[in-house]
């Protein structure tokens, strides 16, 4: 995720953004009572520290304008050229070098590569922005079992041919805790208090995911496969990617609303959106593409980090560390005889240089690309827009979680029927005994509203309007627990992950918007899979790097 | 002798005839006050110092002695008695009110305790020694001889059967040694302020004075309030013994008790050891695996900040170097200083061959590149998923990265009996880390049933390999024969192997012993 899009008019940093909206909240504050209430906790909360955050917008938006950035200084020839340093951007260099080409230039516009699985770091812990963990993958996802095994995380292969995963990387146990009817419970499909009628339900939707973990189509492909590109053709299957998760579920009897909660809070988790929003097709996947196995885990297992997928991302810059300019724009992209010409401009130098390269992969939001590709001729096109919900992501540093009853803190933390989608603790892999503070990571896909709407809701929204809303979510689940937040990070995803709605990863569209045009371009990017997954963006990079790596 | 104590004409608003009556109720507060301290004095050095017959009777002989040094030193001061008697009273409330909280502070800090106990005991002594020869003088003009010795005396013994029948039935029960000696101690102050209110005399120096008064009372009003930082009394009560000394630190509550035959350490609320049979843990967690290493050199030794294993460890004069990992440094500093700790573990943290680090164990482990002929792993319970980790296959196979060639490691592994499940799935979990593992298990009468695990990259280890070193009070070549039969009501079941991402000793845990504490 790099430059969201934004009406012209808005250039105005962040901070000054901030400003106004703090000014015409205190002007409304004057005019009516209403708000007056929702100030009155403000100062329960006033020993909190913290900023908004978000994806350079300001620098993103000088795309739409590049009229106003320097003329190039300087140019800089190229073999092979990456924009966008997210995880696509990233394992395809780390591709093009293992095979060889050392001549290749990665340009991001974010002051560090990673893209959705952003991290940070503050003196309590690192911890997520963005993407959080990997589930156990398939062992037949032999390019990903490779780049594990590099970065440490697969320590070697057991008797059995099977991986053996680093523990230490294994989601330590307790995983996950459901906190509903007022106790914590292990676990997040519902089971507490649940009537027989809807466990009858949930059983029923878990074995009928258990058959199409294995399922076949009759090309004798995975019904269900990671990446998707794997799985069956057989209309059978495809078929269910023409109608939404919801009207499946309702069509097949699922209708208990303990488990609908649980499917919903599923795809909202993985796609920022709803059941009634995506596929059923990729609703199932959700389930049916988890058959990792291991030696030593489980296919429910997953792997996990206090920086989250900024882990992995460090691993893949280092496998290809030369060559990569963050803090850098794109843009002016042109076509020449000999290849391809684009503009970088440095945003601490403020210079502009010109790269001209012999191939260039974009590696970026499809937002992006479109607007990099305005003067090429056949550019592809993916039409309607990839669906793309905002999020919020809070890190909130705590020195302590007043605990109800039930299962102590997890990994995962989910209260039912809540409005974000739970959190995590940073700190759960730690090893050594931890009092004092630690960071927990709360997660909040804005999916009330249709993502354009919920976009510019969200970008209207200040930090000091934030906070409360966040720590109320977080009071639901943990009352009392506001005096013991020190520190509340926001970070707001303008365009948080593509949703995979019906008809998106089978309708075609995908599949024509990626194919290189003249060998001269070429895109791999999750908008282009229809599910941002880890393993799908790592796809996506290789698949582009192979059709760059094949002859002219 | 000085001159008879002048006292004011009566004044008109005064009650003149009520100014001896309130002296010889002072006198009565007084005795009550010097009585309190001295029980303070001897239930705190029997709590403190355990043997309560010496200790009182001790004490009781050391306080009565500085009452007479007291009440010699009194012909030394002179008129204006009354302003000596206040001062006196202010003193003695200091001193007296401040002494059980300075008792139970310092006896974690200094090596000698007994000394300051004694120095306390004695200072008190003297002030209340000369209370009474002063008053006494004071009053000599107001009352015929037979009279005043007559009256004052009443009142001293009077106080004195009081102070003897609250302290047990009433003070001890509801307000704990700190605050009662906090009270009493405001009393005596309270007794001087109220003398220098009512006396004319005290006009010139009452200004100062009750600034003086004001703050002595402050002070020990806010010993009172924060005594429970001290002594969490109602802690005292979860107990079965004295509390002797508490305190909670980042990590735990270190909580140490006494009574007339042992001492116990409680970390969070859990026994860590009885002095009566902890020898037999620890000679138990140490011996069976030095004997078979004749030739060690150095030992690491988790956990233990007690010092009690290292104490057994050095037994050994062939180790050179003994490395002790423990988190709290609360802990490790306690059992360096205090007098009756260090005289339980020898004073063991204090050797030059032995290294005291506070840390984490897990971090620890996982820098340490230093190689070891024995790892003594002494954890707490695996009660939490935190110390879980720390029993995890993860963790012991890093622990084989420490172990030199032909290296031994034994892991305290909770009661065989009580938690059969948890003392297996630790053999267990060792041996899917690659060791080779001996599960062995003793009486401890405080623990119950307890058990080990001592394990080792080749099978080769003998019971009776020795020598073991002289005095060993529980282990012995038959001992540890029969440590290594398990009947059948502690025999190996089959268990999960405990992994980071399965956390089945903890669960195991859970359920072997729930049924003894809920």
């Amino acid at each position: 995720m790099t430059q969201p899009d934004e009406p012209a008019g808005f250039s105005l940093s962040r901070r000054a953004f901030v400003a106004r909206t703090g000014l015409g909240a205190a002007g409304l504050l004057l005019g009516g009572p209403g708000l007056l209430e929702s100030c009155a906790p403000a100062s329960s909360h006033a020993h909190i520290q913290g900023s908004l955050r978000g994806a350079s917008a300001a620098v993103g938006h000088l795309l739409r304008r590049p009229g106003g950035l320097p003329a190039p200084s300087r140019t800089e020839r190229t073999d092979m050229l990456i924009v966008g340093g997210g995880v696509a951007g990233l394992a395809a260099k780390r591709w093009l070098q293992r095979h060889g080409r050392a001549d290749v230039l990665l340009v991001e516009l974010e002051d560090a590569v990673g893209g959705n699985a952003a991290h940070g770091r503050s003196e309590v812990s690192a911890y997520p922005w963005g993407a959080h963990y990997l589930p156990v993958p398939d062992v037949r996802n032999r390019e990903l079992l490779d780049f594990l095994q590099e970065a440490g995380v697969i320590t070697g292969y057991a008797a059995d041919g099977l991986p053996i995963y680093n523990e230490y990387h294994l989601c330590h146990d307790p995983e996950e805790r459901l906190l509903l009817h007022g106790h914590w419970q292990s676990g997040l499909v519902p089971e507490l208090g649940v009537p027989t009628e809807d466990k009858a339900q949930i059983s029923r939707f878990f074995a009928l995911v258990d058959e199409l973990r294995t399922a076949r189509g009759a090309d004798g492909l995975d019904a269900f496969a990671l990446p998707l590109d794997r799985s069956s053709a057989d209309p059978r299957w495809r078929a269910l990617d023409a109608e939404s998760f919801a009207a499946y579920l309702d069509r097949e009897g699922f209708t208990s609303a303990y488990l609908r909660w649980f499917l919903d809070y599923g795809c909202r988790d993985d796609y920022g959106a709803t059941a009634a929003q995506v596929s059923a097709w990729a609703g199932l996947h959700y389930f049916a593409c988890r058959k990792g196995r291991a030696h030593n885990a489980a296919h429910s297992d997953v792997l996990t980090w206090p920086e989250g997928n900024g882990f992995l991302v460090e691993q893949l810059r280092r496998q290809a560390p030369a060559g990569i300019h963050a803090g850098t724009l794109a843009y002016g992209l042109r076509e020449t005889a000999a290849g391809v010409e684009v503009l970088c401009y440095d945003v601490a130098t403020r210079q502009t240089t010109r790269v001209e390269a012999r191939q260039v992969l974009l590696a970026t939001p499809w937002l992006v690309t479109q607007r990099l590709l305005g003067a090429v001729a056949d550019a592809p096109v993916l039409s309607p827009a990839p669906h793309h919900a905002p999020w919020l992501v809070a890190n909130l540093t705590v020195d302590g979680l007043p605990q109800g009853p039930g299962q102590p803190l997890s990994w995962d933390n989910v209260p039912y029927g809540g409005a974000g989608v739970g959190y995590i603790d940073a700190n759960h892999q730690d090893l050594a005994l931890r009092p004092g503070p630690r960071v927990i990571t709360y997660y909040w896909p804005l999916t009330h509203a249709d993502p354009t709407t919920a976009r510019r809701e969200a970008y209207q929204t200040s930090y000091a309007e934030w906070l409360p809303r966040v720590l109320a979510e977080l009071e639901q689940a943990h009352p009392g627990v506001t005096p013991r937040v020190q520190r509340a990070d926001l970070w707001l995803w303008g365009h948080g992950m593509v949703a995979p709605t019906p008809g998106y990863v089978w309708g075609g569209r995908r599949e024509a918007a990626r194919r290189p045009l003249r060998n001269k371009l070429f895109f791999a990017h999750t908008d282009l899979s229809g599910i941002s997954l880890f393993e799908e963006a790592f796809y996506q990079g290789i698949r582009a790097a192979t059709d760059m790596l094949l002859p002219a | 002798m000085g001159s008879p104590p002048v006292l004011p004409p009566p004044a008109r608003r005064a009650r003149p005839d009520h100014l001896p009556a309130l002296l010889l109720g002072s006198v009565f507060v007084i005795a009550t006050c010097g009585l309190i301290y001295e029980l303070i004095a001897g239930t705190l050095a029997s709590y403190l110092l355990g043997d309560s017959v010496t200790q009182f009777s001790t004490i009781i002989g050391a306080y009565l002695f500085s009452m007479g040094i007291g009440s010699w030193l009194s012909r030394f001061l002179d008129a204006p008695l009354l302003k000596w008697f206040i001062r006196l009273e202010i003193l003695v409330g200091l001193v007296g009110g401040l002494s059980a909280p300075l008792l139970f502070v310092l006896f974690e800090y200094v090596t000698s305790f007994r000394l300051i106990l004694y120095t306390l005991v004695g200072l008190t002594g003297i002030l209340v020694g000369l209370e009474i020869p002063l008053l006494m003088r004071i009053l000599e003009n107001r009352f015929e001889f037979k009279e005043l010795v007559s009256r004052v005396f009443t009142f001293d013994y009077i106080g004195a059967l009081l102070a003897s029948l609250i302290f047990p039935l009433v003070l001890v029960p509801q307000l704990g040694l700190i605050r009662t000696s906090l009270f009493f101690g405001a009393l005596n102050v309270a007794v001087a302020g109220l003398l220098l209110f009512r006396f004319r005399e005290t006009r010139p120096y009452r200004r100062s004075f009750t600034a003086v008064v004001a703050a002595a009372l402050l002070v020990l009003g806010v010993g009172f309030v924060f005594a429970e930082r001290v002594q969490v009394y109602t802690e005292t009560l979860a107990f079965q013994d004295q509390v002797i000394y508490s305190k909670s630190t980042v990590y735990q509550r270190i909580v140490l008790t006494k009574n007339q035959r042992e001492l116990r350490l409680f970390l969070n609320g859990n026994l860590q050891f009885s002095s009566a049979d902890e020898y037999r843990y620890h000679e138990a967690l140490v011996h069976p695996a030095m004997q078979a290493l004749p030739r060690a050199r150095r030992v690491l030794v988790l956990g233990g900040g007690d010092g009690l294993a290292v104490r057994e460890l050095l037994k050994y004069p062939q180790l050179q170097q003994i490395r002790l990992v423990d988190l709290d440094e609360g802990m490790t500093r306690l059992f360096q200083h205090n007098e009756q700790l260090l005289g339980l573990n020898q004073r063991s943290l204090l050797n030059p061959k032995v290294q005291v680090i506070n840390g984490d164990a897990y971090r620890w482990v996982r820098q340490d590149t230093t190689r070891y002929d024995l790892l003594v792993v002494d954890f707490p319970d695996p009660s939490n998923y935190s110390i879980g980790k720390l029993y995890s296959a993860a963790f012991y196979r890093d622990l084989d990265h420490l172990l030199a060639p032909g290296g031994l490691l034994v892991v305290q592994s909770t009661s065989p009996y009580v938690a059969r499940q948890s003392f297996w799935c630790i053999s267990h979990t060792l041996q899917a880390a690659g060791f080779h593992t001996i599960p062995y298990h003793l009486y401890v009468p405080s623990f119950g049933e307890w058990g080990y695990v001592l394990a080792g990259r080749n099978g080769h280890w003998r019971g009776d390999a020795g020598p073991l070193p002289r005095g060993l009070r529980y282990v012995t070549a038959q001992s540890i024969r029969q440590m290594l039969v398990f009947p059948p009501d502690m025999a190996e079941v089959p268990t999960d192997i405990n992994q980071l991402n399965n956390q089945a000793l903890v669960r195991y845990f859970e359920e072997d012993w729930g049924p003894y504490t809920h």
